[in-house]
């Protein structure tokens, strides 16, 4: 088996009294596609959160290439290669979307402070961003503003920011939610498609990809992981099914 | 793209030609409207491209004002650098300080970034009349223009095309910032700061940045404004400085590159204009400022840009009713406006009151305006600016039922094109 690249260790978080996140233990291993799922208000969120900066943890550990990164700022985490997508669409709404993905190619091309050159000029940055627009199937829409695009484009958009800086650690939050069937089935593929050769974490609802797409899945209940296996072991995993799946297959 | 460049090339052979048309106050009057054009691109820099509202703008102005000042006067008044690179100075006194000031202020956003912006001008007013080396305490200081590259630099004139070269070339290049990639995230800064920091991006730094590039544009400003007046005094750190900045910069349109230009330059010349006619001029502009507001948020620029729109949209024709009656409604309600404020201005000033107290056959003796009389007391004096403000009010509210039968003969004219085409099928 493959290192893991992302470790989390007694990983806890509170929000005043109320603890969300409570000792999470958690390997993501180079090159697997790893699901959590898990109720809502599990805390799912939560952990991508900690893990990307958001929030700081209460206590414990997060181990990203074998630094400790539970608090860093989250540019100093992406910089480490580890990207991640909304589950709340979290765009810039007033540019148009080849602006959006434009803003998400420079920065891996050094282009943070730079002005003394044009961007136009780039060429590398303006094919890297007609790549991605493509690959989200978002070409026709590139001088369309990101807000005035329906909610499951603004979805691919997402996701075509988060793959933008070409990361080594990809966390997506839900990123099928509110898309047809036909969408959900072509971004399914596509983010196995591009994973490959990446350390995927994915949170999402419909269990039909996470069980077709994850090599590995966890299951958090109330800030806990009761189960971690491969999709046959979760299945068929008794603590699981009354915890989680049994609820899914009764609604 | 044409006509565009046609009226590029136009405004700058008007801006060239102006020292030949005008006269020299009205020079002046124009020196003064391209420093407060500058001022306000800078400006809008960081309050409409990066949305970071600052109310403490003076400093950076005042700081560059001050550099320049003191460069004039180094090694013995023959100047640090040769006068034409005398705004230089104020742009490193802007930059200098806006880096320091950008570094505190750019820790928080919205709300409390304004608050910190505003305090750390107020620090600097409250500071400069103590520093009296610096600062030149209450008087100030002053400073001579010499004589470089076979120029004077004695007349208005030349002082003219020395800013002008200078304001050309400063809102050029921070019209090139746009295209540069800290000048889109800029943008990225106003929308979306919180995704910038998870793309990678130091915000922080960023906003420094562009907080430090509008201070240093300010600054020139500032520089420009002490060439021009051979003088800087602390009153330039004067928060009124920081609130016309401000407020030219959201009448003219902070959507849009040029509309603070605009606004500046229009509010400027206005100033010029009116400050003799009457000693309300700031509640003029107060009250522009909240029409502007109220009535068409996006500004000067906004109105151009619709009126654009219409024009493609309708054609000449059908547009020129609407311009006569918005410009009449304008003329009718700036009239009744006017002759309100000059009058309550009036009533209230000190010299009315005394002469009131002292008068006992009626309380309230006539007032002198636009050269009657006009008794305050009685209806008939305010029906006046009453009508003038209703017909007014009628007028707009014809302009823009105007606009919606336009629309709706549009969509009429597309509806019955459309049954057409059925029928023809
Ligand atoms: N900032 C916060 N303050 C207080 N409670 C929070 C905060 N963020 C999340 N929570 C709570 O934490 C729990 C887990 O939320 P979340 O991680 O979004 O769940 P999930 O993504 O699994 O649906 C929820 O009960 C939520 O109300
Ligand atoms: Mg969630």
């Amino acid at each position: 088996m493959s290192e893991s690249i992302l470790s989390l260790r007694g990983l806890r978080k509170s929000f005043g009294d109320i603890e969300i996140i409570r000792g999470v233990d958690f390997e993501l291993l180079d090159h697997e596609r790893h699901a959590i799922i898990g109720p809502n208000g599990a805390g799912k969120s939560t952990l991508f959160h900690l893990i990307s900066g958001s929030l700081t943890p209460t206590s414990g550990e997060i181990i990203l290439d074998q630094q400790q990164i539970g608090g860093w700022e989250p540019e100093k985490i992406n910089h480490l290669g580890l990207s991640r997508s909304f589950q709340i669409t979290n765009i810039f709404p007033k540019l148009t979307t080849f602006e959006n993905v434009r803003l998400a190619v420079m920065r891996s091309h050094g282009l943070q402070y730079a002005f003394w050159k044009f961007i136009e000029r780039d060429v590398r940055v303006r094919e890297e961003t007609e790549r991605l627009l493509e690959m989200v199937r978002l070409e026709s829409r590139s001088s369309t503003l990101a807000g005035e695009m329906s909610y499951s484009e603004q979805r691919s958009l997402e996701i075509a920011m988060t793959l933008a800086s070409d990361p080594k650690v990809i966390l997506l939050d839900e990123p099928m939610a509110g898309m047809s069937h036909d969408e959900t089935d072509y971004t399914a593929s596509l983010i196995r498609d591009v994973t490959q050769g990446r350390a995927l974490m994915i949170v999402e609802h419909d269990m039909d990809v996470v069980f077709s797409l994850s090599d590995r899945i966890s299951v958090l209940v109330y800030g806990e992981i009761i189960a971690t296996g491969t999709p046959e072991e979760i299945r068929n995993n008794a603590k699981v099914k009354e915890a989680y799946l049994g609820e899914e297959a009764t609604a | 793209m044409k006509t565009q460049s046609v009226l590029f090339i136009t405004a700058i052979a008007l801006l060239l030609a102006i020292p030949f048309l005008l006269s020299q106050g009205l020079v002046d009057a124009a020196i003064q409207m391209l420093i407060a054009a500058l001022f306000a691109s800078a400006y809008n820099l960081l309050c409409g491209q990066a949305g970071m509202l600052s109310f403490g703008h003076a400093a950076y102005f005042g700081m560059g004002a001050f550099a320049t000042v003191h460069a004039m006067n180094a090694l013995d008044g023959t100047g640090l650098l040769p006068t034409p690179f005398m705004p230089l100075a104020g742009a490193v006194g802007g930059l200098l300080f806006g880096i320091v000031a950008g570094y505190f202020s750019t820790k928080r956003s919205g709300t409390y970034f304004a608050m910190i912006t505003l305090a750390i001008a107020e620090l600097v007013h409250a500071l400069a009349p103590q520093l009296k080396d610096m600062f030149g305490g209450e008087s100030g200081i002053s400073a001579m223009r010499m004589p470089a590259w076979g120029f004077t630099f004695g007349s208005t004139n030349e002082v003219y095309y020395l800013t002008l070269v200078w304001v050309l070339l400063s809102i050029a290049l921070l019209f090139l910032f746009t295209r540069t990639p800290l000048g889109r995230l800029t943008l990225g800064l106003r929308e979306n700061a919180h995704r910038l920091r998870f793309l990678g991006y130091n915000t922080h730094r960023l906003s420094i940045m562009v907080f430090a590039i509008s201070a240093m544009f300010s600054g020139i400003a500032g520089g420009l404004q002490v060439v021009s007046n051979e003088a800087a005094n602390y009153v330039l750190f004067d928060a009124h400085l920081s609130a016309a900045v401000v407020l030219n910069t959201y009448i003219g349109g902070v959507g849009s590159f040029l509309g603070p230009v605009l606004g500046a330059s229009v509010m400027t010349f206005f100033g010029y204009a009116v400050s003799d006619l009457t000693q309300s001029w700031l509640l003029y502009q107060g009250t522009l400022f909240v029409l502007v507001m109220m009535f068409m948020p996006t500004g000067l620029a906004g109105i151009i840009a619709s009126l654009g729109g219409l024009h493609k949209r309708f054609g000449v024709a059908s547009l020129a009713p609407l311009v006569v009656l918005s410009v009449i409604s304008a003329l009718l309600l700036s009239a009744g406006g006017t002759f309100v404020i000059e009058m309550l201005q009036r009533m209230l000033s000190q010299n009315y009151q005394s002469l009131a107290s002292l008068q006992t056959a009626t309380r309230w003796p006539d007032i002198l305006l636009f050269g009657q009389s006009w008794p305050p007391a009685s209806i008939s004096t305010w029906l006046v600016p009453i009508s003038l403000l209703a017909v007014g009010a009628v007028m707009g509210y014809l302009a823009k039922q105007w606009v919606q039968i336009l629309i709706q003969r549009e969509a009429l004219k597309s509806e019955s094109n459309q049954s057409e085409k059925e029928v023809v099928e």
